[in-house]
C-alpha cells in the first residue's frame, strides 16, 4: 500500500497512545498501520471479569466510509460471538457511522461482554444454552475465561 | 515532626501575603492543645491502653446491635444537621442511680472520677429536663441485652443504665481553634478566587484587544494580527495539550498537587521560551496580555500551594489527635465537609490518585474552567472545527440542518456517492437532501478570519479531491502535465 496514511487514522492512532481508553489498548503494527492488535479487559462484574482478550482489528481502505474489521483471537463463550470470534454488533455492521471511531467501536465490545444478548444469536448453540440455562452459560463462560483469556505473564 | 517543620518553613520563606498567614492553621498550638488533651484524660485514669480497650469492646458491641453507639465515642451529632459548635465528649454507659461506670474493665480510680463526672452531667441534665429543655434522649437507654451480653457479672435491668456524655475542656480547646481556622480558609478560597476570576475577566479582554482576526477593508493591518493570532494560538495549545492546574483525561481526572502544578507551568514556561513565542510577538499590548497570562498562573499556583500546605496540616493534625486521644476526631472532618462543600471535591479514588487537598481541589478546577471559557475560546483552535469523519479542518463547512454538527463539503459529497443517507453524527436521514443552500456561511466567513492559512490549504486538497474524482486519480498524478 503506497497511499499516505489519511489524517483520520493518524490522529485516531496518535489518541489511542496519548490518551488510552480504561481497560483497553490498541496497538497499531509497524509494518502495517491499518492492522492493530488490541486488548480488551472483561468488564468488572461481568462472568469476563479478570480475563483479557485479544482481538485483532482492520481498517479497510474506504474507512471511515466502511466499518473497522475486527474479531476476538482469544477464545471466548458469549451468545453474540461466534468460534472465529466475529462479533455481532450493529455498529460494525448495519448502524455503522463514520462519526463512529475504533475508541468508541472497542467500548460498545467491552460493553457486550458485559450485557450479552442471546435474542440476537451468532453462536446459536450459546445462545440456546444462555436462554435455557443462564446459570450454566455463565458459569462456562466464567471457566472459559480462566481457560482461554489469563493474561499474559 | 517532620511535617511541622516543613509546614512552618513553607509559610516563613513563600511570599504569602500577610493576611493569608494570619488564617494558616496553627500546627504548633494544636499538637500542644493534643498534648494537654492526652493528660487530661491519663488524670481520668484512661491512658491509651484503656481507651483501646473500650473502643476495642465498642466494636464488639456493634457488631451485636447496629443501632448501638457505642460505649464511648466522641459525640457524634448527626450528619443531616450540622451543628454549630462541635464539642468533643466522652460518651459512657453508666448506672441511671449511681452514676457508675458499667465497664466493669475500668480500674476503679478511674470509674470513680468518670462517676463524678457523670453524676454532675445527670444532674445539670435533670435540670435541663425539668426547664423542658429536652436533652437528646435517643440514646439515653439501652438495651440490657447488651450490656448483659458484653459485661460479665454485671446483670443490669434496662432502665438502669443510661448513657451519659462528659465534655472534656481541653479537647473542645482544640476544636475552638482549628474550625475558626477553617472558616477563614473557606474566605480565603472564596475571596481569591473571586480576585482571581476577575483577573481572567481583564485578560480575556486584553488577549481579544490583539487577537482580532483579519477583517474586511483592513487589508493594510493584516500581516501584524495575523501572525499575532498565529502566536497565541500556539501558546493556547500548548498550555491545552497538558493542563497545569486540572487534567480532565478519562484515566485521571482531578486537580494536580501543588507540586506536580508546579512542575507543569515550569515545563510549560521553558516550552514558550524555546520557541521564542514571547519575543516573537508583534505589538507591545500582546506581549503585555502574554505576560499577564503567566502571571495569573502564577498567582493561581500560589494559593493551591498555600490551600494545600493547610490541608495537609488540617489531615495531619486530627490524625495525630485520633492517635494520641482515641477520640474520634475524623468525625470533625466528616461535619467539615457537610459544612464546607468546597473541600470535599475529590471523589472516592482519591487514595489510588494523587491530588491537591482540601480547598487546593476546588481552586484548580474552578479556575481552570474559568480560564478555559473565557480566555482560551478566544481563540479557537482548528480542532474544535475538524470535520467528525476526515479530522481535518471542515472546509468549506456544511450544515445538514439535522443536527448541529459541520462536515466538510468532500465528506458529504463522498456520504452521497456511496449512498450513507444518515447524518453521521445524529443518524436522521438529512444527508440525501443536502445541496449547495446547506453550505454554512456564517461559519465560512468565522473560519476564513481565523484560519487563513488552514482555509487555503484545505482549499487546495478539496480541489485535488474534485478532480480525482471527476475525472480519475491519474489526473491529478505529480509530473502530469495538467498541474
Amino acid at each position: 500500500m503506497t497511499a499516505p496514511l489519511p489524517k483520520r487514522i493518524i490522529k485516531e492512532t496518535e489518541r489511542l497512545q496519548t490518551e488510552p481508553v480504561p481497560g483497553i489498548s490498541a496497538q497499531p503494527h509497524d509494518d502495517n498501520a491499518r492492522y492493530f492488535d488490541v486488548m480488551v479487559q472483561g468488564p468488572d462484574g461481568s462472568c469476563y471479569e479478570g480475563g483479557v482478550f485479544s482481538l485483532e482489528l482492520f481498517l479497510p481502505d474506504d474507512y471511515p466510509m466502511t466499518p473497522p474489521r475486527i474479531r476476538f483471537l482469544t477464545r471466548i463463550y458469549h451468545p453474540n460471538i461466534d468460534r472465529l470470534g466475529r462479533i455481532c454488533l450493529d455498529v460494525l455492521k448495519n448502524n455503522w457511522s463514520p462519526a463512529l471511531q475504533i475508541r468508541t467501536i472497542l467500548l460498545s465490545i467491552q460493553a457486550l461482554l458485559g450485557a450479552p444478548n442471546p435474542e440476537d444469536p451468532l453462536n446459536e448453540a450459546v445462545a440456546k444454552q444462555w436462554k435455557e440455562n443462564q446459570g450454566e452459560a455463565i458459569k462456562t463462560a466464567r471457566e472459559w475465561t480462566k481457560l482461554y483469556a489469563q493474561p499474559k505473564q | 515532626m517532620k511535617f511541622g517543620q516543613e509546614y512552618q518553613r513553607v509559610l516563613a520563606t513563600q511570599d504569602f501575603p500577610e493576611q493569608w498567614r494570619e488564617s494558616a492553621i496553627e500546627y504548633k498550638h494544636l499538637k500542644k492543645c493534643i498534648k494537654k488533651i492526652h493528660q487530661e484524660l491519663q488524670s481520668l485514669g484512661l491512658d491509651a491502653d484503656t481507651l483501646r480497650q473500650m473502643s476495642e469492646w465498642v466494636g464488639e458491641s456493634q457488631a451485636e446491635q447496629n443501632d448501638s453507639k457505642g460505649y464511648y465515642s466522641a459525640a457524634t451529632p448527626s450528619l443531616a444537621s450540622v451543628p454549630e459548635e462541635f464539642t468533643p465528649q466522652l460518651r459512657v454507659l453508666v448506672d441511671k442511680r449511681t452514676g457508675m461506670p458499667l465497664d466493669a474493665t475500668l480500674a476503679p480510680d478511674t470509674k470513680s472520677a468518670l462517676q463524678k463526672l457523670a453524676k454532675h452531667e445527670m444532674m445539670s441534665a435533670g435540670r435541663r429536663d425539668y426547664l423542658g429543655a429536652s436533652t437528646p434522649s435517643n440514646h439515653a437507654v439501652r438495651k440490657s441485652s447488651v450490656v448483659g451480653d458484653t459485661m460479665e457479672g454485671t446483670i443490669m435491668e434496662a432502665e438502669d443504665a443510661r448513657w451519659v456524655q462528659v465534655p472534656l475542656a481541653s479537647a473542645k480547646d482544640f476544636f475552638d481553634l482549628l474550625e475558626p481556622k477553617l472558616q477563614d480558609l473557606e474566605i480565603l478560597r472564596t475571596a481569591e478566587t473571586e480576585k482571581l476570576e476577575e483577573d481572567i475577566l481583564d485578560l480575556g479582554d486584553a488577549v481579544e484587544n490583539v487577537v482580532q482576526p483579519v477583517r474586511e477593508g483592513y487589508e493594510a493591518t493584516r500581516k501584524l494580527s495575523y501572525r499575532d493570532l498565529y502566536f497565541w494560538r500556539e501558546m493556547f495549545r500548548l498550555y491545552t495539550e497538558n493542563p497545569i492546574f486540572y487534567s480532565g483525561t478519562e484515566s485521571r481526572r482531578g486537580a494536580l498537587t501543588f507540586n506536580e502544578a508546579k512542575s507543569r507551568l515550569q515545563a510549560y514556561d521553558a516550552q514558550l521560551r524555546e520557541i521564542g513565542l514571547l519575543e516573537k510577538m508583534k505589538t507591545p499590548q500582546a506581549k503585555r496580555a502574554a505576560q499577564q497570562f503567566l502571571d495569573l498562573n502564577v498567582n493561581i499556583l500560589r494559593i493551591m500551594h498555600f490551600q494545600e500546605m493547610n490541608a495537609r496540616a488540617m489531615t495531619k493534625i486530627l490524625k495525630k489527635f485520633d492517635k494520641r486521644t482515641h477520640l474520634e476526631g475524623q468525625l470533625f472532618l466528616k461535619n467539615l465537609r457537610t459544612k464546607y462543600p468546597a473541600l470535599l471535591t475529590n471523589s472516592g479514588k482519591q487514595s489510588q490518585m494523587q491530588s491537591a487537598g482540601g480547598f487546593a481541589n476546588s481552586i484548580a478546577r474552578d479556575l481552570s474552567a474559568e480560564i478555559a471559557t473565557k480566555v482560551l475560546a478566544i481563540v479557537p483552535q482548528p480542532e474544535d472545527w475538524d470535520c467528525p469523519v476526515c479530522y481535518s479542518m471542515a472546509w468549506r463547512p456544511v450544515s445538514l440542518g439535522c443536527c448541529r454538527s459541520v462536515f466538510c463539503i468532500r465528506c458529504i459529497i463522498k456520504l452521497q456517492d456511496e449512498g450513507m443517507k444518515r447524518c453521521p453524527v445524529c443518524n436522521q436521514e438529512s444527508v440525501m437532501k443536502a445541496d449547495g443552500r446547506n453550505i454554512d456561511f456564517e461559519a465560512m466567513d468565522f473560519l476564513q478570519k481565523y484560519f487563513p492559512m488552514e482555509t487555503k490549504k484545505r482549499q487546495k486538497e478539496n480541489e485535488k479531491a474534485a478532480l480525482v474524482r471527476d475525472y480519475g486519480e491519474g489526473f491529478v498524478k505529480s509530473g502530469c502535465a495538467m498541474q
